[in-house]
This record gives structure tokens, sequence and C-alpha cells, in this order.
């Protein structure tokens, strides 16, 4: 790990300010931050701290939503019984994330902002196209894990789970920075690889997430499918949420992720869904369906029936099938 | 800023009266006073304060640094491991506050406020705590390493939920990995803490295993063979000088056989120094006991001193340049401008690389570096005042590469156009600890062998499988496993005019002396080896290795004590590992099932070092009529393997036991039937009785294979192994009876987790008639006398005759010069003197040979399994073990230790495969995280059963279990799943992609 100066803001308009400088990289949880500085990926002249930002670390409900500070740790969701009423896939994301040790460490805020796991794109000695690089090197690699949809120009999967959980959530970001504060739904913050293949996120220099948005009250549920059944990264998960109207399926939202580079809304499933009466049969469809228009890769293939399993398993969960 | 600057300042605040010079601020919780103003700091040394365990610690630390390494070496803290340095291990878990975190991924200075609580903190006065009693009494740890980490977690849980589940004993350690496999034992534990019926247990009172833990009341004094009344009341036939050693021998009858069944007598030859054996027919009060480690107290607390925790005065941390390339010649190496980085003493470049297979004829003009043949092969190493300086300066070494074309599939290897590993022929150097190859193989290209091998020499397996009514033809494959113990690779070496001293972590303290002797043309008087605790080795660790010659290289350059253990990535890159294998197993037989022939013809790689064979099992089980091997070595530009727990057995046992499961269902007949009429071992066939009764076999397998409804599916499985007895390794001990009753046992041997300090003490209080833990039992001096390596299974096997006799001659030495004392203590104190008896094993006795298919080592597993058709998922749900290792000595050791085989081997059918980029040669796992090891949710239920089986060839007649345990673990497993599917996972690892594939639904 390079040396680096450490600054330590107490609010946010002064880690804002610091966020902003040439050279400087924000830090809460630290989880991310360390292995890439320890890989030598990422080499910040600066670290800011925004552990001590007291202000970013909240969690409250209010009208319908839930609202949590960007430094509520992973542990906290997992435990908190509101974020599992009201939020439920969202604190199962935060159960099945990481090692009991890293989810007292890990925030939400950097969860959502944590860089892809790809081992090509974590090495400094592979200068691949998401570090400016002119190559996606698991293309043509050892892509087990790597994405099933989107994966021709770089074949990262997005690592966050809570991701997958908040954008079947419909949950809204609050993002604040040097220019000030903008509001988007999730499902915005995460950039493709067509549009920058050189980050996951539209976070500016010093622009931040403050708040989380959860709107409360609909049915979800979370699943996660691993090799190792101790820490690992998902081979499969898949968040879904929905109304039920008389029985009927409505506004569902039928997310994968490890499947592409950012959490991947399964268009025909969704639509399939919406106004059908869940049942084992619905369900099956469904899932079928969420792999459409998948592309694996050469040594990937095994992800798509692993999805399907999970948007299966979550539907009959959530629809009380199981 | 100077260095020696920060690190006077540094140790002035460890003592409390430092003047805080040169540091940039005093971080504290104050700090966070001014509001709307971010502070700045660094990037030299801050000054902080911490609060550890406590006490209020100040300490100067760059930012960088992270809390692990400010508990370690700034304040000394070495309790707190750090195994993977990435957060996936879970060894370096400290509490902040109130929650546990891998202190790795912390920052000291975000620590600064907290209260930090690390191993060394939890004990309370002069006690345990309750959670570090029960990891003793449980025998929750083996090699101990992960044990602090493992112990703040099961802390932590207990703190927030006094009465846990076991399953939720096994989320809270899901951040721990094991390599050792002591899971079962550590959720034990948890919930015997939990219960409070846990014994207060005193703080360890000193090093070295003097420890406290064992519950046994005192012994009677002696052993007690339970006839033979004319050799037994005294110790007359073990007096220490009258008979050497060396005598021709004498001939006893000894009773052998597998207790349980019938025992018989045979005839041995004795040196007539030995005593009394202890036999099938013998009875012993405190071998053969569960009795919980004695250096479990040191472990618990963190005060086992790994080399890894070595400090010494001066010591400089060394980094090492590895290559990025897999293949390249090294036209320069420019060291300069590391050199002239802060904190640099010395820099160091590669002349020899260790472990890579040799060429037979050295080349005429050899370039003035090695040529590099793996990825992470050292070139050049640096040492500086702190390992984040010389990491910095290593970074600063120029290495002018020519990179050369690689290869590394084990399939383009043997293309004619492939790349060479080699330019000509190689011969395989060994270590004692084990690795070789069979000399003057041929090779062509990169490939090496075949190794031909008939039983008898004149079988034709061809004609014998033409004529056989009932076939089968099978391939399987399985890949690289990487050894990944916990303490990485390491030493500590201090070069001194009159002497070299070696901290390193290893198997075989002796064998480390013997290479650095060699390397450095030392007289062997003039190096000293230490290893009081190893941190795992599973066989990679014997030799001093590239790291121990390049510390001493450095440390002499330096004239002070040099650091230099392996960060993860090398550990896996370059220290060694398990070969893959490539094999066509034929197997002829009878319709009413016995075999006629029995033909494997293998290909391995053990990357660029020979030594992949895989016929281990295919010589040693089943009696073909004609047994035909064929192996070959494929050399590829990947790290050299090395020995691995029971090398060749598991990949070779994958193959074997699945063909002869394929066999008995091509002929329709029950597979344990199969084996019974082809194996001939009288212990497996009582250990697959035993096993078939307590998994449930016979109600299990009614299902036909397949037969399951799914879409989870349930099978159970069965497989087999073989291990060896062998002889002949230096061992040696003495011990001590001092003038206060005291006793003590030296050996130059190493503890690697299989508890030999517990089984030397046992045998010691057995001779004694004392509590073993009443014997100090001190190891890892290559002062003391020569002990054996520690690898082979066979460190008991091989110790416990020699401690005998040296336990034997003290005793008689004592009562001869205190003639009329009854009593050891009485006698000792009247005596005033130390009496010192020293003991050697003798060699196998006369009369026992191996009988390679009958009196080798066994075991018998069954597994049963769950498989997620719709993913390709497999769950070991139950595992059923039933073991023999000659005479047990701590049953609770070999428990933990056949967890362990069989938790490594779910790991090595389940998951590990390093994966190699195929278009550059790099691992691209070379980590904790996508090198997937079982953590605790992934151990089954395990049972396990010892039977006894005595064959007569020592005077303890102890076997091994270390190897044995996992080499059939993969086999049964992969069988279960035929069980259960119908269908055929013939590759390791059993991944979804190749579960799938093999049931048909992936195209």
């Amino acid at each position: 790990m390079n040396s680096f100066s450490w600054i330590e803001p107490t609010d946010v308009a002064s880690a804002i300010a610091a966020g902003a400088q040439q050279g400087a990289l924000f830090k809460a949880g630290g989880v991310d931050v360390t292995d890439l500085m320890k890989e030598h990926v990422a080499q910040p002249t600066a670290l800011v701290n925004l552990r001590r930002v007291a202000e970013l670390d909240f969690l409250r409900e209010e009208n319908g939503t839930l609202a949590i500070g960007p430094l509520v740790t992973l542990a906290r969701l997992a435990d908190d019984q509101r974020v599992a009423k009201v939020a439920t896939a969202l604190a199962q994301a935060a159960r099945a994330a990481a090692t009991p040790q890293i989810r007292n460490l890990a925030t939400l805020g950097g969860n959502l902002a944590q860089r892809p796991r790809c081992p090509y794109f974590r090495s400094e000695l592979f200068h691949c196209r998401r570090k400016g690089g002119t190559e996606c090197f698991a293309i043509q690699g050892e892509n087990q894990d790597h994405a099933v949809f989107d994966n021709d120009r770089c074949a990262i999967v997005h690592p966050s789970g809570t991701a997958t959980a908040l954008v079947a959530l419909r949950a809204s970001l609050k993002l604040r920075g040097p220019r000030g504060e903008r509001t988007l739904p999730i499902e915005q913050f995460f950039v493709r690889p067509e549009q920058d293949v050189t980050r996951e996120n539209v976070l500016q220099p010093g622009e931040l997430i403050v708040e989380i948005r959860v709107p409360t009250g609909r049915r979800s549920e979370y699943v996660k499918l691993m090799q190792k059944q101790s820490f690992d990264w998902p081979l499969a998960d898949a968040a879904v949420s929905f109304d039920l109207d008389s029985g009927a399926v409505r506004d569902p939202r039928v997310v994968l992720g490890a499947a592409a580079p950012v959490p991947w809304r399964a268009a025909a499933a969704e639509k399939a869904l919406a106004g059908a009466k869940l049942n084992d049969a619905s369900a099956r469809a469904v899932a079928r369906l969420a792999t459409q228009g998948a592309t694996p890769l050469d040594k990937n293939k095994h992800k798509v029936p692993a999805l399907q399993a999970a948007v299966l398993r979550s539907l009959r969960a959530a629809g009380g099938l199981a | 800023m100077s260095d020696d600057k920060v690190k006077i300042t540094r140790r002035g605040f460890v003592k409390g009266t430092g003047v805080l010079t040169g540091a940039a601020a005093l971080l504290s919780v104050d700090a966070r006073a001014a509001q709307g103003q971010a502070r700045k700091l660094g990037p030299g040394a801050v000054e902080i304060e911490l609060q550890v365990n406590g006490e209020r610690r100040r300490l100067a630390v760059e930012p960088r640094t992270t809390l692990a390494t400010a508990l370690r070496d700034d304040l000394g803290l070495t309790g707190t491991k750090i195994g993977c340095d990435r957060g996936a291990c879970g060894a370096c878990t400290v509490m902040l506050g109130n929650e546990p975190v891998p202190s790795c991924t912390v920052f000291a200075l975000d620590a600064v406020g907290h209260p930090v609580t690390t191993i060394e903190g939890l004990a309370r006065g002069e006690q345990l705590a309750p959670i570090q009693a029960a990891f003793v009494a449980q025998d929750a740890l083996q090699c101990g390493f992960c044990t602090p980490g493992m112990v703040m977690s099961c802390h932590a849980l207990l703190q927030r939920n006094a009465h846990p589940s076991e399953e939720e004993v096994r989320q809270a350690v899901s951040g721990n990995l094991c390599r050792c496999g002591t899971y079962p034992k550590v959720f034990e534990a948890a919930l015997a803490a939990a219960s409070g019926k846990v014994a207060l247990s005193p703080l360890p009172s000193g090093s070295g295993g003097s420890g406290a833990g064992t519950a046994q009341p005192p012994q009677p004094e002696g052993h007690r063979a339970n006839e033979s009344p004319a050799k037994e009341t005294t110790t007359a036939d073990t007096t220490s000088t009258a008979h050497p050693n060396t005598a021709e021998g004498e001939h006893r009858p000894l009773a052998v056989g597998v207790l349980g069944g019938p025992v018989h007598r045979e005839d041995r030859k004795v040196p007539e120094s030995e005593p009394r054996a202890w036999d099938a027919d013998t009875r012993l009060s405190v071998v053969g006991h569960a009795t919980p480690r004695l250096d479990g107290p040191e472990k618990v607390t963190g005060q086992a001193r790994y080399c890894y925790d070595v400090q010494l005065p001066g010591m400089l941390h060394a980094a090492v340049v590895r290559s990025p390339h897999p293949h390249a010649r090294i036209r320069a190496v420019d060291v300069s401008a590391a050199e002239k980085m802060p904190g640099v003493k010395a820099t160091y470049v590669v002349e020899r690389v260790l472990g890579p297979a040799e060429l037979r004829l050295k080349p005429k003009a050899p370039g003035k570096y090695p040529i590099v043949r793996y990825e992470g092969q050292p070139v050049a190493a640096v040492a500086a005042t702190t390992r984040a300086r010389a990491e910095d300066a290593a970074r600063r070494v120029s290495v002018d590469y020519e990179v050369l074309p690689h290869v590394s599939d084990i399939e383009a290897a043997q293309r004619p156009d492939a790349p060479l590993v080699f330019e000509g022929p190689v011969e395989q150097p060994s270590t004692a600890g084990g690795g070789g190859a069979a000399k003057g193989l041929p090779q062509k290209g990169n490939v090496r062998g075949p190794n031909v091998q008939t039983l008898p020499k004149d079988g034709d397996v061809d004609n014998a499988l033409a004529a056989s009514p009932v076939r089968v033809d099978e391939r399987f494959s399985t890949e690289v496993q990487t050894h990944s113990a916990m303490e990485t690779h390491g030493a500590v070496a201090d070069w001194k005019p009159d002497g070299l001293t070696v901290y390193e972590s290893t198997q075989g303290i002796y064998t480390v002396l013997e290479e650095l002797a060699t390397l450095f043309e030392l007289p062997k008087t003039k190096v000293r080896v230490f290893c009081e605790f190893t941190g795992g080795g599973f066989g990679a660790k014997f030799g001093a290795g590239n790291h121990g010659v390049i510390a001493a290289h450095l440390s002499r350059k330096a004239k002070v004590p040099v650091r230099l253990f392996l960060d993860r990535r090398a550990e896996h890159l370059a220290v060694g590992n398990r070969p893959s294998s490539l094999q066509r197993l034929r197997i002829g037989a009878t319709k009413d099932g016995k075999l006629t022939a029995l033909r494997l013809d293998a290909f391995g790689s053990a990357g660029c070092a020979a030594g992949a064979g895989c016929s281990g099992p295919v010589k040693n089980i089943y009696p073909a009529k004609v047994v035909h091997i064929e192996e070959s070595d494929v050399f590829l530009h990947a790290g050299p393997a090395a020995a691995f727990r029971a090398p060749g057995h598991p990949q070779g046992a994958f193959g074997l036991e699945q063909a002869i499961d394929s066999l008995a269902h091509e002929l329709g007949m029950d597979p344990l039937e199969l084996r019974d009429r082809n194996d001939p071992h009288p212990a497996r066939r009582e250990e697959r009785r035993i096993g078939a009764q307590k998994i449930g076999w016979a109600e299990a397998r009614k299902m036909k294979p397949g037969a399951h409804p799914g879409p989870v599916k349930r099978g159970v499985g069965f497989a087999q192994g073989v291990w060896y007895n062998f002889d002949g390794a230096p061992s040696a001990a003495e011990v001590l009876i001092h003038d206060d009753g005291s006793v003590e046992c030296r050996s130059g041997v190493a503890d690697i987790g299989g508890g030999i300090r517990t089984a030397v003490a046992q045998v010691v209080a057995e001779v004694l008639g004392i509590r073993s833990s009443e014997v100090l039992v001190r190891i890892g001096d290559t002062a003391f006398p020569q002990g054996p390596a520690s690898g082979g299974s066979m460190t008991t096997q091989m110790l416990t005759p020699a401690v005998r006799v040296a336990a034997e001659r003290a005793r008689d030495e004592l009562f001869r010069l205190a003639p009329g004392e009854q009593e050891l203590r009485a006698a000792a104190r009247k005596l005033k003197r130390t009496v010192r008896g020293t003991g050697e094993r003798a060699r196998d006795y006369g009369g026992w040979k191996e009988d390679r298919y009958a009196t080798t080592i066994g075991g018998a597993q069954f597994a049963e399994v769950e498989v997620d058709t719709e993913t390709g998922l497999i769950h070991v749900v139950r595992v059923v073990a039933v073991h023999d290792c000659g005479r047990p000595v701590n049953r609770l050791a070999l428990e933990s230790q056949i967890n362990g085989g069989i938790i490594q081997g779910i790991s090595f059918a389940l998951f590990e495969r390093r994966a190699l980029d195929q278009p550059t040669g790099r691992m691209v796992n070379a980590d904790l995280e996508r090198y997937r090891i079982a953590g605790s949710k992934d151990v089954p239920k395990i049972e396990s059963v010892i039977i006894e089986n005595y064959v007569g060839r020592t005077n303890t007649d102890v076997s091994g279990i270390g190897e044995p345990a996992t080499v059939p673990t993969a086999a049964a497993i992969a069988n279960a799943v035929f069980h259960a599917t119908g269908k055929r996972v013939r590759h390791t690892p059993m991944t979804p992609g190749v579960v799938l594939a093999a049931l048909g639904g992936l195209v």
C-alpha cells in the first residue's frame, strides 16, 4: 500500500470539499478501499475518512419510507427487526454478504459504491479495459464468476447484493457533491459498460451518497446461491418484490445479481409476472424468462440455471409458496 | 524524517516515557472538536493513542498502518495473526468496541477512540476465560494459528447471545477459516462455554507446553500389562547403560491383530535394549485416553509464539520481488533505486531457486540469473525497517525480463510444439520430508515418463483385461490444490559471526538445518533452528526454502536479524501444491467380482517439478491378478508441487474408488460386497462393517442409483484408502528428572498441529506414573536430540518409542541411584541431581514386514450428500469415518485430525482449484476468497470411529492418522453423488458447472 495522508472531516460539507481534491478517495468502512490499496489498484494521495461523520449514520422510518444513512453497517441492517419487516430483501441481502466481521465494518454506502471483484480488475498485473486498458481479460480467461448479460466489453458483475435488493425495492439515492444535491432512482446510479467502462456508478469527484430511501411495505425476498456456504460471493443472487392485489401480482420487480455489470432487471420476467396469479407453474415460467437473452461465456454457463433457481426460490418465498 | 527517529519515538511511546518528536499530530477522540474542518494527518508517522485491553497505549503509525500491524509490530501483541491480509480468513479478528472485526482491514487510525480487545485481553485475572478453557477442553485447536481469531468470534457471539444454537455458532465463525479443519470442535467448545459447564483453568505458566487443562487423576506408577507376569513388575529389562540399542536382539512374542477380533501372537526379533512392547494385550492408563492438549492454553491466549511472531531486537522486515511472468530470461536486475529508499538496509539478488526439477546436465553457459519457470519465482529481495518500507523498496527494484512463451495447460503442454519448460532431461531433488520422483525416466518435450510398474513383474495386463468377462474403462481428473496453511511460509534469520540462527515455520527443524548448512557451507554446529509452533504445513514445509535462504543472505548482509514471511499470494504461487491428475482406469473382473486386471494410465502436473504420481491406491488396496501402472509427469510453467497430505492418494482414490464403484454397479453388486471379495486387509473389512451400520448403508442403498425424485437428490457413497507404516527416520528424545521431581522431555521435533507435545507427555507420564500435565515437553530446537520430521503421518509413531525408552532409562537410573525409594519425587529429591535418560527409536522389529495389501494403514469413509439438480450444488450432509492407526495415543487429537482430514477432503472435492489464466499463465485466485477453502457452514455432521489394529513393530505400536483421514473423502462424496443422481462426476472440484454438465443439464 502506498503512503497517503489521512483527512478526518467531521461533517458532510468538509468531507465533500476534501473528497473533491485531486487524488483523494473516500473511505467509510474501508473494506473495499484497503483491498484495492493493498493490490495497488487504488493509489490515493489522500484518504477521506467518513467514519466519524456522524450525520451520515442514521436509520429511520418516515411516511412509508425507510431512510438509511450510508454509514449504517451491513450488520445493523441484517439485525434490525424493522428493516427485516418493511424491506425484507434488503435485510436478507445484508445478512448474506461477506463475513460477520466484515459486516461489522462494511457500510451500505460503501457496499453500493464498491468496485468489482473481477480478479483481472483487482490485479495490477492486468491493465484491463476498466482500468483504462484496451482489453477485457475475463472474456477469454477465467470467467466462471463473470457476467452472463451485457458482457461483451467488460464482463464484471456488480458485486453488491444489497444493490440487487434495493433495485427490486425501488429505492432511490440522495447524492451530494460540490455541485449540490440530487436524488435518483437507484437503477440510474449504476453505469453500464457501454456508457463508461471505467466506472460502475455516476458519483462525481467529491460526490457522496448521503441517504438511501426505500419505500416500505412491499413483499420482497432476496436469495443468494453460493458455492461455499460460509463467506462466498454469489454464484447467483436474485431479489423480487411486488404487491398482491386480490391474489394478482402488481408492479413486480425481478432483479438478478452476479449476472451483469449492473444489477440486472429481468424485463421479460417482470412483464410475465405482472398481473399473474403466483403459483408454482407461473413462478417456474417467470424464472425461465428471467435469463432470456443471456449470453454466457465459455466457463459460466452454469450461472444461467443458477439464476433461474434464485428467481424461482425468491418468488416462492415472497409468494408464500415454499 | 529519518527512519531512526520514528523508531525511537515509537519505542518511547511503548515504554510510556518518550518525548513526542518527529511525528505529525496526536489523534484522539478530542480531535473531533473542530467542527466544519477536516484535519489532515500524515502521510508520515502520526502519533495516536489506542485503548487496548483496557490500557492506553501511545504509538506512532503511518496512516497506512492497519490495526493488525500496529498491534503486532508496534505493540508486540502477536496473538492477533494475519492469515490473508484481506479480511477473508478472520485470523486477525479483534473486538473493536463490542464488535468483532478483521483488524487487517481496519486502519489503526480508525481504532482511535474505540476500545480494542485482542486475544491477550480475554483472560480474567489468573484464569482463562470460559471460552478459552472450553477450546482447550474440547480440543478446538490444532495448529492453533487460526485459534485466536476463532476464539474472538466465539467470544463476540457469547457476549450478545449467551445460549446460541450450533447453527448460530457456525454462523458466528463463518468468517474464520481453519485449514486444519477444527470447526466441529469449535462448535462444541462454544456450546460448552455457553452451558457454563467448563471448569476454570489457569493461564499458562510459561512457554513450551507446560500448560494446564488436563483433568486426569494421578495415575498409578508404570505401565501395566494385563498378562506376562514375568516381565511386568520390574523395570530391569530396560536399564540404561547395560544394553545399547545395537544389540543383536531376542525373540519375543507380541500380540497383534484388530482389537475386538481375534488377536494372535507373532514372533518378533527385538533389540534387548528395548522395553517390553506395548502390544495388543497391553492396557494403559494415560496413553490411549482423551487428553486436552498441553499447549492449548498458550494457543488460546495468543501466547504461543509461532515463528511468524518472533520479534528480535533490531530485526528488519524483508519483501521479495517475484516474477510476474511464468517464463522469462532475466537480463538484468537493478537494486540501486531500492537501496536508496528510506529504511532499506540490505538487498539480495537470487542466485539459485530451490523447488523445481533440475537439469541432469548443467547448462554449459548458465546465465547470471536463474531462468524464470513460474509466476511468483523469487528474483530479488529487500530488507528494511518495516514491512511497508520493504514493500515500497521492492517495487523500486527494476528487473529486465525477456518474456518467453509459456504453457499452463496440461493438454497443451503435451503437444509437440508446446514451449518447453526444461530444455533437457531433469531429475527432482527430494527433501527429507518427501518430494522427489523416480530417477532416470525418459523425457520427451514436457512429458517425463512413463514410469511403468507391473505386479507381478511378468504380468500381462492387456491380456488379462481382454480375458476378463466384466470390464470398466473410466477417466477421471483432478485439479491442482494448494496447501494454504494459515501461517504462510517464512523465517527469521539471525546471522552472526559465530553462527546462523533461524526461526523457521517448518515441519522439520533438522531438515532446515541440513539444507542451510549445505547451501552456506557451514558446519552443522554453526546452524541452529527453532520452531516452537508451526501454523500448519500439510507437507509443504520441510526444507529452508527460498525464503529461508534469502532471509539468511539478507541477515548476513545487514548484520541484524531479518524476518521474511510470504504474503498469501506468494504462498499460493511459490511454495508447493498438490499436483493435478488425468487418470484412465481399466478394471477387469470375473462375474462374481474377483479382480483379474487393474490398469492405471496417468498424467499429472507438478508444475515445473516432477512427482505427480497418483498410483498409491491402485498399487496397495486390491490385489488383482495383474496390476499395471504407467504414469508420467507433464511440466508446466507453474509453481513447483510439494508433498501434500498423502501425496498422490486423494486424487488416486478419487479415480480408483469411483472405478470400483462403477464395477460394482456393472456387476449389480453391493459396492461393499465387491470390496469384501477383493480387499484382504483385516482392519478395512472391520471398518466397512462398522461404518455401514452407523450410516445405515443397507437401508439407504435399497434405493437404486438415480432413483431419488429430486430436485434435491440424496445419496450415500463409500470409499476407502491406504497409507503406510514407514520405518527408518532418525528419532531421538531425552527425559530429564530434575532434583525437585519435575520432569522434562526434549526432542527436536516440530508440532504442525497433530499434538505431538501432548502425545510425548502421555508416554512419559505412563512410564513414570505421573500426570501428563506434569511433564514439560520442549520441542522445536535443534539443540535437542534429533526428532523425526513431521510428515508421512509418522511423527507420533517415530517419536513415542524413543520417548518411551528415554523415560524408562531415566526412571531406572533414578531408582538405581536412589535405592530404597519407591516414589519418583522422593527419589529425585533424595538424589539432589538431574537424571537423564536418552532414547532412540529402534528400527521396526525383525519379523515384521509391511504387506502392501494387509498390514498398511486403512481407513473407510461413508458420505451422505444432497445434490441440488437445479443448480449443481452439492451439500455433504454427513460423513462416517472409521480409521485405524495402530495404538491410539490421544483420542481427542485423533478425532481432531480425522475431522481435519475429512474437511480438507471435502474442500478438495468441492471447491479447490488453482485457476491459471491461460494467455498469461498467471494465477487469478491467489487469495482465500476466490481460492475457496471449506468454512464452518460447509462442514457436515462427522462421526468418527477408531479401531485398534496392532502389528507389533515398535515398543508403542503406534502408526499414523494425519494423511489416511483425507484420502477417501472426495471419492466417497463422488460415489454418493452417483447414488443420488445415477450420474458420475469425474472431475474435482465438483463445482456447479462440472456437476450440471455431468447431469446432462448444460450444453
